[in-house]
């Protein structure tokens, strides 16, 4: 199936003269890494999502015979994490150069301003380090160079900006892909898509794969279900259009216009599974998945909201069409439990005071024998020794037992 | 609380108030007691193991036998999984250690007792390790955690390390029957031996259980009481749980999840953890299904730290139960 591979990845440039747009960029970074004494050991790369950043490094490593070792924001970059790749990475340069054609290593952070302040403790501390230390070229890549939290990368690295790409070049750049796709396409319907990407050659290229799909003919008339980016799209389409997609690209683009909340979304994903996969063994590798994407959002954490297309990839994967619920049931239960659950917790709150516990240990190793004694006589002193309100007393002894 | 008020838990009444009380700990105690001779000497704590060994317990008699009377204007007690996040132990902690720096008697520091430390994220530990440096002259933490390896390693380093073990069973029973007997309740050998094999080494779990009994029939506890105890207040829901989803019915053991999660209010790693204690109890299971279930049960416990949403680990969980059960129906 040729759905199998995604075109940004199938047609990603090979050399630099591939990479479209950005002219002076890509030349005052060509420049850079092919100048043997580098004033600057480290290039920050930076400008918004899909124009060509991670493309045109990539590019130029394979083009210049570099070596590319490569963290982005799928893997945990605290101070060790980083230390532990980077630090080989960037010191055997000279071994590398001599016994291969290499040009040694190049080590290409990408996504720097993922490196989140709260999970990533002491990373960018450790960037810094490794560029001050390094042998080889440090490339960083960033989508807002305005981050506070960028601020001391920005004083050791040569800044190169990066903007969208123009229109007729991105025009031209789909014609070549529809051309070796064996799709005729309307001139109009290529600019409709380039016009809506705003200069984003990424998901202009998504958006076409999935507008073709298995259509040998590509017309303006297909272009219209194409949705403004800017634009909101509810959880309930989002939800309804993810399910029905057929294919990788066409959810993968439609998550990219979504700007639902990813915890409702994958809580939502989350619900749906057991009425996709009825095979429990489907279910536990589609649920995998899911774990998966989960762990990898908590990672991200809620700064980021773009680098959740990672998770698109590996969630998406596992989907096919299939009817679905909504809202996501965890969302009710809580809803209508809430009131409970706070009196439980109040409960617990005044047993963990008296009895240096904490309140998740007074939820499991008291209030099961409290509400027993509770139940045998309404009246114990135990109640007002743990300062308990009469509603609270009547909560513990009508509750369920867990 | 008032000096005089009498503790109705007996968890409370009975907690040893020093360290001289302490069931069972032998060579613990006999190495605080060498700091107690010279505060000044006692560097950080960190105290690990399984709960109701008596770890809190310990702590507490510590802060008693430094600060006597006035302990608890010295000390300052946090629990970790309470407190809503690392700043809220910075500010406190900040706060305490800049009001209580008078020094008491030959004591110099003021101290902090940090409960369930290992709840602590890494970065908050991080954040913590930051703290203990620079309250460093004005107090001392003890800080007290189930696993040690959940702590970050700048910190263990920091830190004397005193490892408690489960209680023996022995001293259990004694202990026991002795609270049994300053209660006027009388309690048989055997309904002893039951309590505390139920409890596996959990002292606190122990005497709440035997507290509970003992309203069953006035002043009396025998076998029978005891296993009634037990079976109404050990986690039904969870076992049924299991059993769901080992049958394969994964969306009922999910609805169930959703309501341990949202009318309990538990947290996604207690969960886990009860899970892991009902899983070894299940007869039907061969020691080799145990086993790789409880593979399992580690590899989401870790993802639940990790992610953002614990239902959905949680179902994640489910459902490999469900296909572990699958498995074994179709091999049967």
């Amino acid at each position: 199936m040729k759905n199998d591979l995604l075109w940004v990845e199938k047609y990603r440039p090979k050399k630099i003269a591939d990479v479209i747009g950005n002219e002076e960029a890509k030349a005052s970074f060509a420049e850079w890494l092919k100048s043997k004494r580098r004033i600057k050991k480290a290039v920050l790369l930076y400008g918004p999502p899909g124009v060509g950043k991670t493309a045109l490094v990539n590019a130029a490593s394979n083009e210049f015979d570099f070596r590319v070792i490569e963290m982005n924001a799928s893997d945990t970059r605290t101070e060790k994490a980083i230390n532990k790749v980077a630090g080989p990475a960037t010191s055997f340069v000279a071994l590398d150069k001599f016994s291969t054609e290499s040009q040694g290593n190049l080590l290409f952070l990408d996504e720097v301003d993922g490196v989140a302040g709260k999970e990533d403790r002491g990373g960018i501390g450790a960037i810094i380090k490794i560029v001050e230390e390094s042998r080889v070229p440090v490339i960083m890549a960033a989508n807002d160079p305005e981050l506070e939290k960028l601020r001391p990368l920005k004083k050791v690295c040569l800044l190169i900006r990066f903007q969208q790409v123009r229109i007729p070049l991105i025009i031209a750049m789909l014609r070549r892909i529809c051309a070796k796709e064996h799709i005729e396409a309307e001139f109009e319907a290529l600019e409709r898509i380039a016009q809506n990407s705003r200069g984003d050659v990424r998901s202009a290229i998504n958006d076409l794969q999935s507008l073709a799909g298995e259509k040998r003919v590509l017309t303006l008339q297909d272009t219209m279900v194409l949705r403004s980016r800017n634009k909101d799209i509810s959880m309930y389409e989002t939800l309804k259009g993810f399910f029905s997609a057929k294919s990788l690209a066409e959810a993968a683009t439609l998550l990219s216009y979504s700007s639902v909340d990813y915890d409702d979304l994958l809580l939502s994903v989350s619900d749906n599974l057991p009425r996709r996969y009825l095979d429990p063994v489907e279910l536990a590798t589609a649920y995998d998945f899911v774990s998966q994407a989960d762990v990898f959002r908590g990672k991200i954490g809620t700064e980021n909201w773009h680098l959740l297309r990672y998770f698109y990839n590996c969630l998406a994967e596992s989907f096919k069409p299939f009817e679905f619920i909504f809202p996501p049931i965890r969302i009710i239960t809580l809803f209508w439990t809430k009131s409970k659950r706070v009196t439980l917790e109040g409960i617990c709150a005044k047993i963990a005071a008296r009895c240096h516990v904490s309140r998740e240990t007074a939820k499991h190793s008291f209030v099961p024998f409290v509400k027993i004694f509770l139940e045998r006589q309404e009246s114990n002193p135990i109640s007002s020794w743990f300062k308990l309100e009469p509603e609270e007393v009547d909560y513990l002894i009508k509750m369920n037992r867990y | 609380m008032a000096l005089d008020e009498e503790a109705l838990m007996w968890v409370e009444k009975y907690r040893p108030k020093n360290l001289g009380e302490i069931v069972d700990l032998r060579d613990i105690v006999e190495s605080l007691k060498a700091f107690m001779r010279n505060p000044k000497t006692m560097p950080h704590l960190l105290l690990a193991g399984i709960p109701g060994t008596g770890k809190t317990t310990v702590a507490l008699c510590i802060a008693r036998e430094l600060f006597g009377q006035n302990w608890k204007t010295f000390t300052l007690e946090l629990n970790a999984s309470d407190e809503r996040g690392i700043d809220t132990v910075r500010d406190r902690i900040k706060d305490f250690s800049r009001y209580s720096r008078a020094a008491f008697g030959n004591v110099p520091f003021a101290l902090v007792i940090l409960d369930e430390s290992d709840q602590m994220t890494g970065p908050a530990q991080t954040a913590l390790r930051r703290i203990m440096e620079t309250s460093a002259r004005t107090c001392r933490f003890i800080l007290i955690c189930n696993q040690s390896g959940k702590i970050i390693e700048p910190i263990q380093s920091r830190c004397a390390i005193f490892r408690f073990s489960k209680l023996d069973k022995k001293a259990m029973t004694e202990h026991l029957l002795c609270i049994a007997k300053k209660e006027k309740v009388i309690l048989s050998v055997e309904a002893a031996d039951r309590i505390v094999e139920y409890s596996e080494g959990d002292l606190r779990h122990a005497i709440n259980a035997l507290q509970t009994a003992s309203v069953y029939r006035e002043g009396v506890v025998d076998e029978k009481t005891v296993l009634q105890v037990i079976g109404e207040a050990s986690p039904k829901q969870v076992q049924l749980m299991i059993n769901k989803a080992l049958n394969g019915d994964f969306i009922e053991a999910r609805k169930m999840m959703y309501d341990l999660i949202g009318t309990y209010g538990f947290s996604g790693s207690e969960i886990v953890r009860q899970m892991q204690r009902e899983l070894l109890k299940l007869s039907y299971l061969s020691a080799e299904e145990k086993a790789e279930l409880t593979n399992v049960i580690g590899e989401y416990d870790f993802r639940l730290t990790q992610g953002a949403n614990s239902d959905i680990q949680l179902s994640a969980l489910l459902a490999q139960f469900a296909k572990v059960g699958k498995s074994k129906g179709e091999s049967n």
